[in-house]
């Protein structure tokens, strides 16, 4: 269950992380500067190129650390989840993208809640 | 300094052949400790556990989500009293936010080469509220014979027949499964153990029948061959999870000891079968484990595939429903879809439904996994399939002369409690 090893339109660079109980945790990312002046990330769980902790499990402080390393804020920040499908029999490694909000709590995001998106939605959001 | 080592109880699946083994978290544990430190472990499973006593220090292994409540409520009792309790194993790993709250440490990651600083810290008062060895496995070469020792061997009896001990000759996993946590817990890569120390461990080891517990042996062909070499003229009988489906290595692991393995049977395809038929023309039975609950899983499917299991003459099989662990995918898809209604941890047991299945209700697949047990076992009761697997590894123990006859001192004891009248 390899993940496509190239990049694609949701992931242009890989993005390194402190996940659970610090361990050195790796996910694939997309920055969308949109033109109303939000700031989209796509992060991408990248499975066994991932040697830390997946994002789904770590998403409110990945999502913050990335809302901080690109100077946005709760208020003009978007979070994606994507998961690539690994080419897998089983249905549920398929491709999914989940919208994730939070609450946000001293600048810092906390309590995710996903919503799922069609890759359609994820290309609206993206033109913003 | 005495160091009492526990295991916790948990509820066995209702209506399920209970077989307490020997567990190996503690005894791999148990290894490291420093000489000086005497243990004192109790199995819950099999022995009373006796809280009114004193010891230095208390250690809680836990392997089971089943088990972290109970392990909880032992701690919350010694802490109670004064004493220091510090927690490790699988379990403790899944579950170390909560743990900590019930703790004075908690030890993450794998043990070897670390508890020294473990044991030193107690005693200077300096114990340290996390232990974090997360993403720091150990050099594989540290990972010695497991200390036995600490078991009263005498309570892993069924009626004068020994349960098989459990033994590891490899950590790690590359693959990433759908219900499975060992990607977060032992790391997202292969990590076998030196050849000659798994031997080393094995020689020692006076029991002749093994499980080796290992997540898949079908993850290095090369070690995997060598591995059965050397474990030839040690004359063990084993049981294991998947064995590759290479003719030449299927050979070596039933000249190495292979007395059944545990295989995944997830759809009704010819692959199956011709794998259920491999195994079998080596000599090695098969028991299937079979995953129900999954969401490409409608109630068809579930009766097909068990229609499909009589067919292809597995030896046993094994169902469960899928159980969402935490730090698994299917915790995280379930999870974020809203569909995990239970978290009580105690029903973590692969027996009850916690979350909303895809296709059925939560209702009807618990009705389901028990049609399952009933149907695969109408025919063949599976006491009956145990013990005509029991006999195939008494010939084979017989003819190459390393049958232990049945104990009769304890016939009529069951993991230490009396059953009936010695026969």
């Amino acid at each position: 269950m390899e993940t496509n090893p190239d990049f694609n339109k949701y992931m242009d660079r890989y993005y390194d992380f402190s996940g659970q109980w610090e361990s050195p945790s790796r996910c694939g990312l997309k920055i969308v500067n949109r033109k109303d002046g939000k700031l989209l990330a796509i992060a991408t769980e990248i499975y066994r190129q991932n040697p830390g902790t997946p994002v789904t499990e770590w998403c409110a402080p990945l999502a913050s650390a990335i809302m901080k390393d690109f100077k946005s804020s709760p208020d003009r920040f978007i979070f994606i989840e994507h998961t690539p499908d690994l080419g897998s029999k089983l249905t549920f490694y398929g491709e999914t993208f989940d919208l994730v909000k939070f609450e946000e709590a001293d600048g810092n995001l906390r309590n995710p809640s996903w919503q799922r998106l069609t890759p359609g939605q994820v290309d609206d959001l993206m033109e913003g | 300094m005495k160091f009492k080592l526990i295991y916790p109880r948990w509820e066995k699946l209702e209506g399920q052949t209970i077989f307490n083994l020997p567990p190996h978290g503690p005894v791999v544990m148990a290894a490291e400790v420093p000489k000086h430190v005497e243990i004192d472990f109790t199995d819950e499973n099999v022995e009373d556990l006796v809280i009114d006593d004193s010891p230095d220090f208390v250690g809680i292994s836990m392997m089971l989500t089943t088990q972290v409540r109970r392990g909880w409520e032992i701690a919350d009792q010694y802490r109670a009293m004064g004493k220091k309790v510090i927690f490790g194993g699988i379990s403790t790993m899944l579950h170390a936010e909560e743990t900590i709250q019930h703790a004075d440490s908690v030890f993450l990651g794998e043990v070897e080469g670390r508890l020294a600083e473990v044991f030193s810290d107690f005693s200077r008062h300096e114990l340290k509220k996390v232990y974090n060895f997360m993403s720091k496995p150990p050099d594989m070469n540290l990972i010695g014979p497991a200390n036995r020792d600490i078991l009263k061997k005498d309570l892993y009896y069924h009626k004068g027949f020994r349960m098989v001990d459990l033994f590891h000759a490899s950590r790690g996993c590359i693959y990433d499964c759908y219900p499975c946590a060992v990607r977060y817990l032992g790391g997202r890569g292969f990590r076998p153990r030196p050849i000659d120390r798994v031997v080393e461990e094995l020689s020692q080891m006076e029991n002749n029948r093994l499980f080796i517990v290992d997540n898949s042996l079908a993850l290095d062909t090369e070690w995997e061959k060598e591995l059965f070499r050397a474990m030839i003229p040690l004359k063990k009988k084993w049981v294991s999870h998947t064995i590759e489906d290479k003719d030449e290595v299927l050979d070596l692991a039933a000249q190495a000891g292979a007395w059944y393995v545990y295989q995944a049977v997830f759809d009704t395809s010819d692959y199956i079968r011709n794998r259920i038929k491999q195994y079998h023309r080596y000599g090695i039975a098969v028991e299937g484990t079979i995953l129900l609950g999954l969401d490409n899983q409608t109630e068809d499917d579930i009766k097909r595939l068990i229609d499909f299991l009589l067919e292809i003459e597995l030896d046993l099989a094994e169902f469960t429903v899928l159980a969402p662990f935490p730090h698994t995918k299917a915790y995280s898809d379930l999870l974020k879809q809203g569909r995990i209604f239970d978290f009580d941890w105690n029903h973590y047991n692969a027996g009850r439904v916690v979350y909303h299945p895809k296709h059925m209700s939560a209702e009807r697949l618990a009705e389901l996994y028990q049609y399952a047990w009933d149907t695969f076992y109408k025919d063949e009761p599976q006491t009956m399939k145990m013990f005509n697997l029991i006999n195939k590894v008494v010939a084979r123990e017989i003819s190459d002369g390393t049958y232990t006859p049945r104990r009769r001192d304890i016939a009529d004891l069951s993991f230490g409690k009396k059953v009936t009248s010695l026969t």
